[in-house]
């Protein structure tokens, strides 16, 4: 599953790039993620992402990775994670640039997603929809959150 | 494999909603269990404890009320597909009955499981919006009317509370000329896509005074399409049928659909708009 999402943010991208990389207050801005930690800074981060759609709950022990960084200007990373309780893998590499517009910063990031196993029987359409709804929140909260502190 | 739960049997809707109410999320309300059995045995949900409500007394009965009919929500599709009052009263309801899944579903599966469990690919919950029905919900300290509109709220999400308890669904009896229809696709198990009519014309039948559009399946939850409705309702039967190319367009986005392996999106707004024409003449025929 493939996403593509943009955001407008009224900061400089020197404050949306130093954001990002804080962790605590990043991670707070992904719905259900939680205790991350900084195993090596700028290279290797670990939390946990929790998901509910209807009864169905999965936590998923995420690992990070940084791959790529070009300073203000883009990131390369992959996460992936597996919940044993429901047999489910998830899988997600993700590509933030940023860009000045102005006085503004666009944050773009394109992501794919994979969930592997019993959790696939939800069907494609429901998990597709429910990341989409995570990547909305993620980029809006980001926003609120930046714009908030300027 | 089916991991070890704690099966609890009360009597009473008010001490089905006290245990729910005491586990929490623990907890899950065990009818028929044809969903939630298999979900459980896939290992995608676990549950301490499962609360068999079938001792519950009294909610398995389909009485005509004032105009309604009152279906417990322990009437198995069975029951419905072969009770003389749904069958007179609520002829559509009968016939979208006999067609849900399988002969074994049918047989143990119950309407107010279908409706709670709220499983996208499920029939009931499109008809029942199309013909008003309300669902009533109770819980130790109260009991409310629900419109159907108002009770699903995503896939598998309901508007129910943690310790409300779906006891009636009451189905209004269409009056007048009606006309109700309901009618799916799909290639696999479940229905791709399921669209409702419910129309009411004049005496002579040449006007649509009153119509309830529903649409389902294709997307995460049924919903009831009002402004395709606008396009068909108080006008001549002629102009109706002109207007069901865009009404169709209209509920096909409404349907919210989503591409997966029952079809594209696309695919899936094609064919709302195909039932939905489809839906209105057979209704309009009756």
């Amino acid at each position: 599953m493939q996403f593509e999402k943009q955001v407008e943010i009224s900061a400089s991208k020197e404050k949306v790039w130093n954001f990002i990389w804080d962790v605590d207050r990043f991670i707070a801005c992904v719905p259900g993620c939680k205790e991350a930690k900084t195993i090596e800074a700028g290279k290797l981060y670990s939390a946990i992402m929790i998901e509910k759609v209807g009864p169905f709950r999965v936590e998923f022990p995420t690992t990070i990775e940084v791959l790529e960084r070009d300073e203000l200007t883009r990131i390369k990373a992959r996460a992936s994670g597996a919940d044993n309780k429901i047999g489910s893998r998830m899988k997600l590499s993700l590509d933030v640039n940023l860009r000045e517009q102005g006085e503004k910063t666009v944050l773009g990031f394109v992501a794919g997603v994979d969930i592997l196993g019993k959790l696939a029987a939800l069907g494609h359409g429901i998990i597709k929809r429910k990341a989409d709804q995570v990547l909305d929140e993620f980029a809006e909260a980001v926003k609120k959150r930046l714009e908030g502190d300027s | 494999m089916l991991r070890r739960f704690r099966l609890e049997e009360p009597e009473s809707v008010m001490e089905v909603s006290e245990l729910l109410g005491r586990f929490g999320e623990s907890a899950k309300v065990y009818a028929g269990g044809t969903e939630l059995l298999l979900a459980m045995k896939e290992g995608l949900v676990q549950y301490e404890r499962l609360i068999n409500v079938k001792n519950v007394k009294g909610l398995n009965e389909v009485a005509p009320d004032n105009g309604t009919i009152r279906i417990g929500a322990l009437c198995t599709h069975h029951q419905l597909e072969t009770s003389p009052v749904v069958k007179q009263k609520l002829a559509a309801l009968a016939r979208l009955e006999q067609n849900v899944a399988n002969v074994r579903v049918r047989q143990v599966g119950t309407l107010g499981g279908n409706l709670c469990f709220a499983e996208p690919h499920a029939d009931p919950g499109i008809l029942l919006l199309a013909l008003g029905a309300n669902l009533v919900a109770e819980r130790t300290s109260s009991k409310r009317e629900i419109s159907a509109e108002a009770f699903f709220v995503d896939a598998y999400e309901t508007c129910l509370e943690a310790d409300e308890v779906l006891t009636e669904i009451r189905v209004p009896v269409p009056e007048g000329k009606s006309g109700v229809a309901y009618l799916k696709f799909g290639y696999l198990e479940r229905p791709s896509v399921g669209v409702a009519v419910a129309l009411r014309a004049d005496g002579g039948g040449k006007s649509i005074q009153d119509v309830k559009i529903a649409v389902g399946c294709a997307g995460p939850a049924p919903k009831r399409v009002l402004e395709a409705e606008e396009l068909i309702k108080n006008r001549g039967v002629d102009e109706a049928k002109a207007n069901l190319l865009k009404a169709g367009e209209v509920a096909a986005h409404a349907a919210q659909a989503i591409s997966d392996l029952h079809g594209s999106q696309e695919y899936k707004e094609h064919i709302v708009g195909v039932l939905l024409k489809r839906a209105f003449q057979n209704a309009l025929s009756q």
